[in-house]
């Protein structure tokens, strides 16, 4: 536990603050953007930007392909808050500071909070561009979203539903892409902390453990969602199918080039959801 | 990460201070196979601690000593003794000598290290050429802003062993008459060796053999664009039916008495790498 566990707290109520005093309404809806999928927030209507460097207590994001700024506004006829671009464990942020906008979206108010990452594909029966909807996942990330936090709110932390993914959710996701005539496979994700892409023999390895997809972020996003009672959706954008027993090359480019052909079917997945939105 | 650039370009010049010259190939030596370094026609040995920014080794029988000089003709530096990542230090630290190897002029990594068998078709005494790796350590070289005159941000792991280079160790192993296999080496943090159950597992996911260095130093040496060929010296094996007690001096004797065939194998390759 952390040694001054208000700390924290104040920190999230501080960073909230100041996201209110520049967009005063209450969002539903918290959508976090992966790698190449940025794109979305332009559709965000009436929006409000505020860049994640003004705000208290945030740190600044490095990654390629990645911007940082909420993005409020409506969107599908629904408030929300955008992230555009998120920390990294592998861009050697803390896990304090990686799960920190996810503390302030849900302190803002939304209900459902909706993640997209870029992933590796495992499951040889996926294709590059597909869409995975995420049922589940094996955390190998080596850090805990809860270090350093207050046993609030009620206790949360130690009160996981063992199903951070809303059924309900993925059913609605799933019979979205069907109307759009796509398949939105379900699949487990794993997490690792990266950077570096896996190796073929921790491809077997993974796809052994059952692993669908393989990605470097979300977890610790969906745990704390979870632990505010924040029901979630995630969706994986699947960048390139990893096959150990054929040696070939993964480069970032090409992750984020296939990342923005399943950005097109996330988008309408997304809007999908926010339009059924109760 | 950013203020790592500096402290390669300090470490780098300290050594071409004490030795003039380029090496085209690094080693690194791990438990029980220091001797090595006597086949090395040595032109400037240097402590770790004398080099700016170089962590020290505590782990036994690893001596903390940069050997410069040339093998088989071929100008090379090797670390005697290197640094893990049990003894504390961050994995960015103890990868930096791979990083100021890169920075000296090398084109290939030699990394070599004593590890537990759990392929039953293994030996106590036996080498494995590294084919590839799984990495289920705690921490990664790479954490952290990254600095691109280093190397890439993500970078690929689709070969980190040089292929090629592991079917040349395994001609060597066949000409020289010892057996040498070609597997997957899965590194662990430790330091405590594992239990039966965690054996059971290590083998279900694909590995042959289970040790706690070489591969922070292999993703560094991807990273920076060096070629690299990796040995793992088998010291005791890890059956999880008939698992005995390990006891740190028979590794060590072990490793001694396999260290022989580890220096046919580095000299034939580094041979190799020098007519190439």
């Amino acid at each position: 536990m952390h040694k001054d566990p208000l700390a924290a707290s104040d920190a999230i109520k501080e960073a909230a603050h100041y996201v209110q005093s520049k967009w005063a309404r209450v969002p539903q809806v918290g959508i976090i953007l992966g790698s190449g999928l940025g794109g979305l927030a332009e559709a965000v209507e009436d929006p409000t930007a505020v860049s994640y460097e003004e705000i208290p207590h945030f740190p600044r994001s490095t990654a390629i392909g990645h911007q940082g700024r909420f993005v409020c506004g409506q969107l599908g006829g629904v408030g929300v808050v955008v992230m555009q671009g998120r920390f990294h464990l592998y861009e050697g942020y803390a896990i304090k500071d990686v799960t920190l906008p996810v503390h302030v979206m849900c302190r803002l108010g939304i209900e459902t909070l909706i993640v997209s990452n870029a992933a590796g594909g495992l499951n040889p029966h996926f294709s590059a561009g597909d869409v995975m909807v995420l049922s589940g996942h094996l955390n190998r990330m080596n850090r805990r979203p809860q270090e350093g936090l207050p046993a609030e709110p009620n206790g949360a932390w130690m009160q996981s539903t063992l199903c951070p993914y809303d059924p309900q959710l993925n059913r609605l996701a799933r019979c979205i892409a069907r109307q759009h005539d796509f398949e939105a496979p379900l699949g487990i994700y794993v997490g690792h902390l990266g950077p570096n892409y896996e190796t073929r023999a921790e491809y077997r390895y993974l796809r052994r453990m059952g692993a669908d997809a393989v990605g470097m972020s979300t977890i610790p996003e969906v745990l704390i969602a979870e632990a505010h009672g924040v029901r979630t959706l995630a969706l994986s954008a699947i960048t390139n199918v990893c096959c150990p027993d054929a040696l070939s090359q993964t480069t970032a480019q090409e992750v984020l080039q296939t990342a923005s052909v399943a950005g097109e079917k996330m988008g309408k997945i997304l809007l999908g959801v926010l339009h059924s939105h109760p | 990460m950013l203020d790592l650039y500096d402290k390669i370009e300090e470490a780098k010049a300290f050594i071409a201070s004490q030795w003039d010259g380029t090496p085209r190939v690094g080693i690194i030596l791990g438990t029980g196979l220091g001797p090595f370094v006597e086949q090395i026609k040595i032109a400037a040995e240097i402590d770790y601690e004398e080099i700016p920014h170089f962590p020290s080794s505590t782990a036994t029988s690893h001596r903390g000593r940069l050997i410069c000089g040339t093998l088989e003709g071929v100008p090379v530096v090797a670390m005697e003794g290197r640094i893990h990542l049990y003894e504390g230090h961050a994995a960015k630290l103890i990868t930096l000598p791979v990083r100021v190897m890169r920075a000296l002029g090398a084109e290939w990594l030699i990394a070599s290290n004593a590890v537990g068998g759990m392929n039953p078709n293994y030996q106590a005494g036996d080498i494995m050429v590294i084919e590839d790796h799984i990495n289920l350590m705690t921490d990664n070289p790479l954490i952290g802003v990254n600095d691109d005159r280093l190397g890439p941000r993500f970078p690929d792991m689709s070969e980190p062993y040089n292929l090629e280079m592991v079917n040349v160790a395994l001609a060597i192993a066949r000409k020289c008459d010892f057996v040498a296999h070609k597997g997957v080496l899965v590194a662990v943090t430790g330091p405590n060796l594992e239990t039966r159950a965690e054996y059971r597992f290590l083998r279900l996911i694909g590995a042959d053999v289970v040790g706690m260095s070489v591969v922070p130093e292999v993703i560094t040496a991807v990273h920076c664009g060096l070629k690299v060929v990796g040995f793992s010296v088998v010291t005791d094996m890890c059956l999880p039916d008939a698992l005995k007690e390990a006891v740190v001096e028979e590794i060590i004797a072990t490793a001694n008495a396999a260290e022989p065939k580890l220096r046919e194998l580095v000299a034939g390759v580094v041979g190799q790498i020098g007519r190439g």
